[in-house]
């Protein structure tokens, strides 16, 4: 069942012989764990993330005066908070959001040299390096949240705490402030990305778990020379609704759509509040607001004339 | 057809029907589809559906634009009033139209399910794609019959437009306080990146390999880069259940969240008071 097999026969690769096994998933996904490859840049970024997290848990600490269980009872609501809007975009006292800065500083750095180690690492194995650069979408989307918004705003305030509930309070807060974000067109594309990913993530997967007694899921193969198991999996797209992928163009399609959504996202974001301060006006002038709000029991009117 | 395609079309042709499910009668192609019993009464219930829906929105012309492409945008057709309950009605101002697009919709949609599960069977492949694609209508039932019917109205579905109900979505979610303090909504969120997540790594993680192949590249080259860089390679198959798991999940758990909303819980903040009242550092 784990493909494992099939690898561990063909190769007389090194890394096969050091091994170790976590046997009780057997059956569900292949057990074999590392051996893990660290690296200069796998040093620096994940030295990098440790002061980050040191950073942010010894500060959670610091705010619970030191006390375990407080610690942990309000842990989900703990938070590093940003300098305040009077600090602009200086560097604050280390109490008053100094903390914020350096650890932001630091995860964006070892954000960065975890991209360079994933690029590296794709060279030395000998493929292109198709994920680290994906990886830049992902990343321009936090850069966007956390730098080129607060930059463009003039104060790291705009960016959100470093806490469990302080992301949930930053979105909340951060689309009510700009008029709703769901009337942002970024928002509703990046939103059409991310369940279009859902979607095609389940369609993907459906398919190739349907047809694996056929070897479907073996894609690299496949995609150079197809069996019955992809024609299988063409087949049932094509006669379901007409259009299918191939075991190539389906890959494709997948990174395109959450490129599409981590893209969209971070334009939203970058847009928001220099160049679009409300959103919900910018839908009012474009005319695509409803003449009524339905609310359960009742209609609002929507846009004042 | 494609090239291999005669073949599959002569075996699926000597496959025997099952009549009383439908599955395998009119078994017949047209063009590239299938059509099949399952796809004659989605295409008749879909038909109706969006004619209706059309109808009512672009040609009537709701929003007294004029303009067919502001009507399908802005347009939309009411859910019934309050007054009627779980009711039928047949009058128009009170949510007809609404009652019957919906009826329509669950129909075509359970058919589609039903003529995947025909060309499954045909193709003597496993059953999993219409298995995930009924965990999406499951949504679709849960927000627009199922939560309606628990809490005895039908004003509780969402309005039928494209962005009516985006504004739907946005007021529910400030109707039980503060819907991110909702735990299984938090999940359900975490789950749809994570689906982002997944999806990408696995669609670069091919391209990497696939295509146009360097000499001598085969999945050991995936497996160890997997290792080198995580420490894990998932492998395989189990990159495909990760991905079928993480999207049905996705999906169960928001059907959770939305439904326990209105029902059991009136206001996700309030839902936490719990927490610093539990036994081992409560009048700490």
């Amino acid at each position: 069942m784990a493909t494992q097999v099939q690898t561990r026969r063909d190769s007389a690769d090194w890394r096969l012989n050091k091994r170790f096994y976590v046997k009780f998933i057997e059956g569900l996904a292949d057990t074999q764990i590392g051996p893990l490859y660290i690296g200069v840049w796998g040093v620096l970024a994940i030295a990098f993330f440790g002061m980050t997290v040191f950073l942010i848990l010894f500060g959670y600490l610091a705010s619970v005066g030191y006390n375990p269980i407080r610690f942990v009872r309000e842990f989900f609501v703990l938070s590093i908070e940003p300098p305040a809007p009077s600090y602009g975009l200086k560097m604050a006292p280390l109490a008053q959001g100094g903390y914020w800065q350096i650890a932001t500083f630091f995860l964006t750095l070892s954000i960065v040299f975890w991209l360079i180690r994933i690029w590296s690492r794709a060279i030395a194995n000998n493929i292109r390096p198709t994920v680290p650069i994906i990886f830049t979408a992902a990343i321009f989307l936090y850069a966007a949240i956390y730098i080129i918004h607060p930059i463009s705003m003039g104060t790291w305030n705009e960016a959100p705490g470093h806490g469990l509930r302080a992301q949930l309070v930053w979105a909340n807060a951060f689309s009510i402030k700009y008029g709703n974000f769901y009337y942002n067109p970024f928002h509703m594309l990046s939103i059409f990305g991310l369940l279009g990913s859902c979607l095609l993530l389940a369609m993907h997967g459906a398919t190739i778990l349907a047809t694996i007694p056929l070897n479907s899921h073996r894609e690299i193969d496949e995609a150079e020379h197809s069996t019955a198991g992809t024609h299988k999996a063409q087949l049932i797209w094509r006669w379901v609704m007409g259009f299918n992928a191939t075991a190539t163009s389906i890959h494709t399609w997948a990174a395109a759509i959450v490129v599409l959504a981590m893209v969209a996202g971070a334009l939203g974001v970058i847009l928001t509040g220099k160049i679009e301060p409300d959103w919900f006006h910018w839908a009012c002038r474009a005319g695509i607001v409803p003449g009524v709000i339905q609310a359960g029991a009742g209609n609002v009117p929507a846009c004042l004339p | 057809m494609l090239s291999f395609e005669a073949k599959y079309r002569r075996e699926a042709i000597d496959t025997p029907a099952i009549p009383l499910l439908g599955l395998g009668l009119f078994k017949l192609w047209i063009g590239r589809f299938y059509v099949g019993f399952w796809g004659i009464i989605a295409l008749l219930f879909g038909t109706i559906g969006a004619s209706i829906w059309l109808w009512r929105v672009v040609l009537l012309d709701v929003t007294k634009s004029g303009n067919p492409l502001v009507n399908f945008v802005r347009g939309q057709i009411e859910a019934p009033s309050p007054d009627i309950g779980t009711h039928f009605t047949t009058d128009p101002a009170k949510g007809f139209w609404w009652l019957v697009v919906v009826a329509c919709a669950t129909i075509t949609f359970i058919s589609w399910m039903m003529r995947q599960l025909d060309i499954s069977r045909i193709l003597k492949m496993g059953y999993q794609v219409p298995l995930a694609f009924s965990v999406a209508i499951s949504a679709w039932v849960t927000i627009q019959i199922i939560r309606p019917i628990l809490l005895g109205s039908w004003a509780e579905g969402f309005p039928l437009g494209v962005l009516a109900h985006l504004d739907w979505l946005s007021t529910f979610g400030y109707r039980f306080y503060n819907f991110y303090y909702n735990p299984f909504h938090a999940l359900g969120v975490a789950l749809l990146f994570g689906s982002g997540f997944v999806l990408a790594l696995h669609g670069a993680t091919i391209l990497s390999a696939a295509g146009k192949k360097k000499e001598g590249v085969t999945d050991h080259n995936i497996n160890t880069f997997y290792w080198d860089f995580l420490g894990y390679s998932i492998g395989e198959i189990g990159i495909h259940r990760l991905a079928f798991w993480t999207a049905l999940m996705c999906v169960l758990l928001s059907n959770l969240c939305l439904v326990l909303s209105g029902t059991l819980v009136q206001n996700w903040s309030a839902f936490w008071n719990f927490w610093n009242k539990l036994p081992f550092w409560s009048g700490f």
